[in-house]
């Protein structure tokens, strides 16, 4: 008997392993338990609270029995793809990654009744309003940022929907937010980056003249300019956007040299905007060879950014090479800084893209009373049609704002996103 | 806060504090009691007296010998002295070097029948044997500690009835109104089928009930589950414990006679394997697995009925355990059983039923090369089956990372996750959780539903509950009368441990989703028909003073029933 009953210890065994279990479970409740309750246990919490924007105008309520959004049809439309919605339709907006902090949690007592918390957003609703308004149905995105605090004060995408009406019937892609969820060829816009490398690259820069014939053949392969420049310099070349000059710059810095430069901006990566995860870029890394480079130096080949990463370089550039990580929320926080590219560059950058605005894009005229640096982008998408880019920022310490404005197969950057961005900066700067 | 809010906070704390008192109880009368060992006989050698203390003993050199004899020339197992149900004592010759002698005459492996003052000789060494009469074992009975003395059986079962009450209590704040009488006529039956078995053991002089309030506890929070989830079903489930508890009290009784329970190991192993390949034969398929049985609008599952047999099966008594050593016509019958598991494609049913026969074969056999050799197998045998059937590698592949894909291989260990956390230690109120609307949450999802609903430490309760039954049941199986009664409990024990493993750990990620029930608390008439029917193994192996039903009290001498036969 002894023999067998000795050997009841492989019962025992089993039950530690149970007991190890169940200390397992415990202890990653403990860590992970909130989590795990919040992301469905909504219907056992009878919590309160609410989405304000940064003049307190409310954009989402909910209490157990109601959810709401904000009263205006307008606002609530073209708040949208700040808000999200309750039932997690686009799959981002802040409803969607804050839904846990605006829940209750303890680990005694599992989801509790969290009354009234209140988000405040940088957001100005009115803002998104305007932006929305001027896009007029045309589908794009307006990103605004304060670059000294980083306070996101618009996201506008376009189409959107109405979260508050269930017979809405939306658009095709309108619960994409183009301003975070997807990537752009970049045309134009890219030689932003390719002068940034350049500057620091190429030593006697602005001792250099380019000369454009309205093309230039490259290994036999013709690269085509929208006019023809002559001699220019290096700053003539960013205002003209001069595809001759920029594809030689392109492939005098070398295929390698110019992906760092994108990989190190981050045009490449997944970002994050207060929990919401936004899209990565492209840049070819593959050997393409000179005339492919010199395609890639001006923002066609294979490129694609997401106009959030292009916010983020703008508003580097502003401020004088250091980002201030933007964020929809306010929540009393330091935004994280860091230093995103020299001193130097971006003070450079900011006087070519300054350059620009007065002597190519009828400064005085188009944009009355704005102190901006810009640079415009015509993405040729090979289909006769072509992506409309326009980002900048105004060097005016009242109003330190960053803004990307994107219009998808708008036509020409310029007058298309251009006329867009002045509407909405002018509103902002008399309004916020 | 409104009456009713403060009632339903009160109530929550008092079921929790009951629940842990009834636990503290259970443990410290099953595990910290004095446990003496029976005395049967006495073995008189010319240093000492040994008292012989189980029906089955081995004799021998070895440490773990029953009756060690440090004896020059006897082996380290030499012989088995048994004793049958009927008093009669028989030694056994285990082709020991030395040889055995029962007054002067050499024995084999047959074994010879013992007298009292008979004189046993092994290799060489003369010692007599003693048998007890009715007055000295009497005498003996008297001095072994009575259980129930210090922590009163009653009052433990008054609790749970408090228990029960507030639990009937929070159901009817949650419950719709139409559901209300059913709830309250099944928990008032439950509190009259408890009462009624207490008093039936209190009648037949038994005084042992933490195994049966154990089981009664677990069979609450299963109530509590289906008044939940499926109260119009709740007519069924009372019937289903009635029957269940029905059925332990025969198995127990069946169990006292160790004769009777040893002769039809191989019939209700033939019933096992026909039931089996009905099962494989007529079932339908239910989400990949095909173990359920349709009889007019009631379906069960063979696989559980056959759990109970194969503890039947896998149980021997020592003296057959050393006469016939292999485990050859056991390892078929196992094989066939986890094969037909297979084909059915209830795998956690048949991991379950490895598990057990690992634990089975290590406690006949002691060959930890053996386990080693199953488990190699069964790996092998494993990784083809994955790579077999499908679904099963799916949720291999889902296991460790269900959250990253939550709305398809992940759906429902996630929600069992969420919801099991966000009712904190306290749990959200009887009825009051979301998961009872999610499939499977009342079987597969079922800790996590009581953790919701009833909060963390009663659902720790519920987990300590079965392990307090394990670890009486080891306790129990070294006081044991007979190996077949300790390797029966064992093996129902670790089924159960297996069991509850593979439903609490596959919900919440720690081990692959098996779609398995917990023990007494998980929807299925089957399955808790087949848990009830395991407790009567442990009662079988319950040997402590009048305590089990299972375990015949004030055996007759044996000089009477010679008289009687003759």
């Amino acid at each position: 008997m002894k023999k067998i009953t000795n050997r009841a210890i492989s019962v025992l065994l089993l039950a530690i392993l149970v007991i190890v279990g169940m200390l397992g479970y415990v202890l990653r409740y403990v860590d992970h338990g909130k989590d795990w309750a919040l992301t469905f246990s909504r219907a056992n919490s009878g919590s309160t609270g609410a989405l304000i924007d940064r003049s307190g105008v409310v954009l989402a309520s909910f209490s157990a029995t109601e959810n709401r959004f904000a009263e205006d049809e307008k606002t609530r439309i073209a708040n949208y793809h700040v808000t999200g919605d309750f039932w997690d339709r686009t799959g981002s907006g802040l409803l969607t990654s804050y839904w846990k902090d605006l829940q209750g949690f303890s680990l005694l007592t599992g989801t509790t009744l969290a009354k009234d918390t209140v988000l405040k957003l940088n957001v100005d609703a009115g803002l998104n309003t305007k932006a929305y308004s001027a896009l007029d149905g045309r589908k794009g995105a307006v990103l605004v940022v304060n670059y000294k605090t980083g306070e996101l004060l618009s996201m506008v995408s376009s189409p959107s929907v109405d979260p508050a009406d269930p017979d809405y019937l939306p658009q095709e892609g309108a619960y994409i937010n183009r301003c975070l969820s997807a990537s752009f060829v970049p045309g134009s816009v890219f030689k932003l980056i390719t002068a940034a490398a350049a500057i620091e690259n190429i030593p006697n820069i602005d001792e250099r003249s380019y000369y454009c014939y309205g093309y230039t053949t490259i290994a036999g392969v013709d690269i085509i300019c929208s006019g023809c420049h002559y001699s220019q310099t290096f700053e003539q070349a960013l205002s003209n956007s001069c595809n001759v000059a920029f594809a030689k710059i392109a492939i005098s810095l070398g295929q390698d040299t110019l992906a760092s430069y994108v990989r190190q901006f981050g045009f490449l990566d997944p970002h994050e905007l207060d929990g919401i995860p936004t899209a990565a870029g492209n840049f070819p890394l593959e050997f393409i060879g000179d005339p492919e480079l010199g395609w890639a130096g001006i923002g066609q080949s294979t490129d694609m950014i997401c106009p959030y990463s292009l916010l983020r370089f703008v508003s580097a550039v502003a401020n004088d090479g250091i980002l201030v990580e933007p964020k929809l929320i306010n929540d009393g926080e330091e935004p994280v800084r860091s230093r995103y590219l020299e001193t130097n560059t971006a003070q450079r950058l900011q006087k070519m893209m300054n350059y620009n605005v007065v002597n190519h894009y009828e400064g005085e005229y188009r944009f009355p009373g704005l102190k901006l640096c810009a640079k415009t982008g015509t993405a040729e998408l090979g289909d006769g049609t072509s992506h409309a880019w326009f980002t900048g920022f105004l060097l005016d310490d009242a109003h330190p704002y960053a803004f990307v404005v994107f219009v998808e197969q708008g036509g020409g950057g310029l007058t298309v996103a251009g006329s867009l961005a002045n509407t909405v900066l002018q509103y902002a700067i008399r309004n916020t | 806060m409104g009456f009713t809010a403060s009632m339903m906070i009160a109530s929550r704390i008092v079921m929790i504090l009951l629940s842990l008192t009834i636990m503290v109880r259970c443990l410290r009368s099953m595990l910290r009691e004095r446990y003496e060992p029976e005395v049967w006989a006495y073995l008189r050698t010319g240093r000492a007296t040994l008292p012989i203390t189980h029906w089955e003993n081995i004799l021998g050199r070895s440490r773990s010998a029953d009756l060690r004899l440090d004896l020059p020339g006897v082996s380290r197992v030499h012989a088995v002295l048994s004793r049958s149900d009927r008093g009669v004592w028989t030694i056994y010759d285990i082709f020991s070097r030395g040889g055995v002698w029962v007054n002067g005459q050499r024995i084999g492996a047959d074994g010879a029948e013992l007298e009292s003052g008979d004189v046993i000789n092994l290799a060489g060494h003369n010692m007599r044997f003693q048998d007890t009469d009715q007055s000295k074992r009497e005498r003996l009975e008297a001095a072994r500690t009575s259980v129930g003395r210090r922590i009163s059986p009653s009052l433990t079962l008054l609790e749970l009835t408090v228990f029960q009450i507030f639990l009937l209590m929070q159901h009817a704040f949650s419950a719709a109104p139409e559901q209300l009488p059913d709830i309250a006529l099944s928990f008032a039956l439950l509190i009259i089928l408890e009462w009624s078995c207490y008093n039936a053991m209190r009648i037949i002089g038994r005084s042992g009930f933490e195994v049966e309030t154990l089981a009664f506890y677990l069979t609450t929070l299963g109530f509590s589950v289906a008044a939940s989830s499926t109260p119009g079903d709740l007519y069924k489930q009372i019937l289903l414990t009635i029957a269940a508890v029905l059925l332990f009290l025969l198995n127990g009784w069946w169990l006292r006679n160790l004769h009777r329970t040893a002769v039809m190991r191989i019939p209700i192993g033939l019933t096992a394997l026909a039931l089996l390949a009905v099962n494989v034969v007529f079932s339908d398929a239910v989400l990949g697995a095909r173990n359920w049985l349709e009889f007019g609008g009631y379906s069960f599952q063979p696989s559980e009925l056959v759990k109970v047999a194969y503890v039947y099966v896998g149980a021997s008594t020592l003296d057959r355990l050393y006469r016939r050593r292999n485990l050859i016509s056991f390892i078929a019958f196992s094989a066939i059983c986890v094969v037909a598991l297979a084909l059915i494609g209830d795998f956690g049913t048949a991991l379950i039923f490895f598990v057990t026969f690992l634990v089975i074969s290590f406690m006949r056999s002691g060959s930890i090369a053996t386990v080693f050799l199953a488990v190699a197998g069964a790996g092998m045998a494993g990784v083809m089956a994955v790579s077999v059937k499908p679904y099963i590698a799916q949720r291999f592949a889902s296991w460790g990372h269900v959250w990253e894909d939550m709305y398809n291989t992940g759906y429902q260990q996630t929600r069992a996750m969420s919801a099991a956390a966000s009712g904190g230690l306290f749990g959200k109120g009887a009825g009051a959780g979301w998961l009872k609307d999610i499939f499977a949450a009342n079987t597969d999802m079922v800790f996590a539903m009581v953790c919701e609903e009833l909060g963390l430490i009663i659902a720790l309760c519920m987990v300590l509950a079965v392990l307090i039954l394990a670890f009486f049941a080891v306790r129990s199986a070294r006081q044991g009368r007979s190996s077949y009664y300790a390797i029966a409990a064992c093996a129902s024990m670790s089924m159960l441990l297996v069991q509850l493993s593979l439903n609490v750990f596959g919900s919440l990620d720690l081990l692959p989703f098996t779609g398995v029930t917990f023990p007494f608390v998980s929807r299925g008439g089957s399955s808790l028909i087949a848990c009830w029917m395991m407790m009567a193994f442990i009662k079988g192996a319950d040997t402590r003073k009048d305590a089990s039903f299972a375990v015949r009290p004030g055996e007759r001498m044996p000089n009477e029933e010679k008289e009687e036969r003759a």
